[in-house]
């Protein structure tokens, strides 16, 4: 197989079914998707992970899932840094994002209006120079792969100097 | 080559040797980089590609032009401003990537975060063709007059250039911290006062 090739059920939105997340399938994942670039290798994220009995908490903030990964971010005062960061959580999500999809396991990306409220952060142990990347909502997809078709997609902007 | 593989293998590659690259194979990847990201067509972001010898110097001149002014410049004896630049224009590609923002934090948040997901696959599907890159956010190319010969305009930012080009050998990769040591399992409501 190559990434060429994938054709996979990549979507981002979408209903999961009830089935448990094995957590060590994330952490299986997680373990490859922390090869992404980052800048100096800082290294800039860490996980908080919800689920089963402890997502309670989440859920008038979050959309139900089986499984909540909050990705948190080292806040660094430069805000070129702080850009670098955000850059190569977003990668690792990316990488996160495409290896679930090859595992059938689903993932939405959200970036709700919450994780941008300090209260609502420090509630789940967000610390001072820390801010929220995304929450991604994990499970397996109720019902049909490629029920939903992938809209057409536009033409990237790629203009010669 | 798993995915697990490429994801792991990829490196940051900053000697390239003079192999060409063609310009169809970049846009091509690009599209496809695209189109392994799932809302790809809310994405707001465009590319600039230098890709022959004369955009590759003038985007060097570009770079360099503001220079001679400024902090780093001034350290900068003349002798190795021309050098950097042959170095820069030596380099097969570089493509310049600039990302729309939004009416707000959220919404520019979202976007950028579209676009480096959707880059993070480009060098993904680039490694499996040899082709190496670089993302570079160097502080040189953060300034105003660079922007502005690159047409960046009020509603975008700039969100680095991607160098690229094949490579004879990749360096090796330096370790990642295990994702264990950077997890915690929220305990619930219950440990909250
Ligand atoms: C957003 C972003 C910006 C980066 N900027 C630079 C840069 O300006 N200069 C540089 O040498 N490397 C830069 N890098 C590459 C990192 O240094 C590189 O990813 C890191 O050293 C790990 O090496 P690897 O990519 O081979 O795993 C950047 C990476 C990212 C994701």
């Amino acid at each position: 197989m190559t990434l060429f090739n994938f054709r996979p059920e990549l979507r981002g939105s979408g209903s999961f079914s009830g089935q448990s997340v094995p957590r060590q399938l994330v952490l299986e994942l997680l373990n490859d998707a922390v090869w992404a670039p980052n800048d100096g290798l800082r290294e800039p994220w860490r996980f908080i992970y919800a689920d089963n009995d402890s997502s309670g908490r989440l859920s008038g903030l979050q959309e139900p899932a089986p499984a909540y990964l909050i990705v948190v971010m080292k806040e660094e005062s430069d805000p070129y840094k702080r850009d670098e960061d955000f850059a190569a959580v977003c990668c690792l999500m990316q990488n996160f994002e495409l290896l679930a999809c090859e595992r059938k396991l689903g993932v939405r990306r959200t970036m709700n209006n919450w994780i941008y409220d300090r209260k609502q952060m420090n509630a789940f142990g967000v610390q001072d120079k820390e801010r929220i990347a995304a929450v991604l909502e994990i499970g397996f997809w109720d019902g049909d792969p490629g029920a939903t078709p992938s809209p057409q997609m536009a033409e990237v902007k790629f203009d010669l100097l | 080559m798993s995915l697990a593989e490429l994801i792991r293998g990829r490196r940051t590659i900053r000697s390239f040797n003079q192999t060409p690259v063609a310009r169809e194979l970049v846009a091509e990847l690009l599209q496809q980089a695209a189109g392994l990201y799932p809302s790809a067509e809310d994405a707001v972001w465009r590319c600039i590609y230098a890709g022959t010898p004369e955009s590759r110097k003038r985007l060097a001149d570009y770079m360099m032009e503001h220079m001679a002014g400024s902090r780093l410049g001034k350290w900068m004896p003349g002798k190795m401003i021309e050098l950097f630049k042959k170095r820069f224009a030596d380099i097969p590609g570089h493509v310049v990537v600039i990302a729309g923002t939004g009416p707000d934090r959220q919404a520019s948040d979202r976007n950028y975060a579209a676009v480096c997901s959707i880059l993070q696959n480009f060098q993904l599907l680039g490694w499996e063709r040899q082709l190496g890159m670089l993302w570079d956010t160097e502080p040189m190319m953060q300034s105003e007059g660079f922007y502005e010969r690159l047409g960046i305009r009020e509603n975008e930012r700039f969100v680095g250039v991607l160098h690229l080009g094949y490579y004879n050998k990749a360096p090796r990769g330096r370790s990642r911290t295990p994702a264990e040591k950077k997890w915690t399992v929220y305990a619930g409501s219950q440990s909250l006062k």
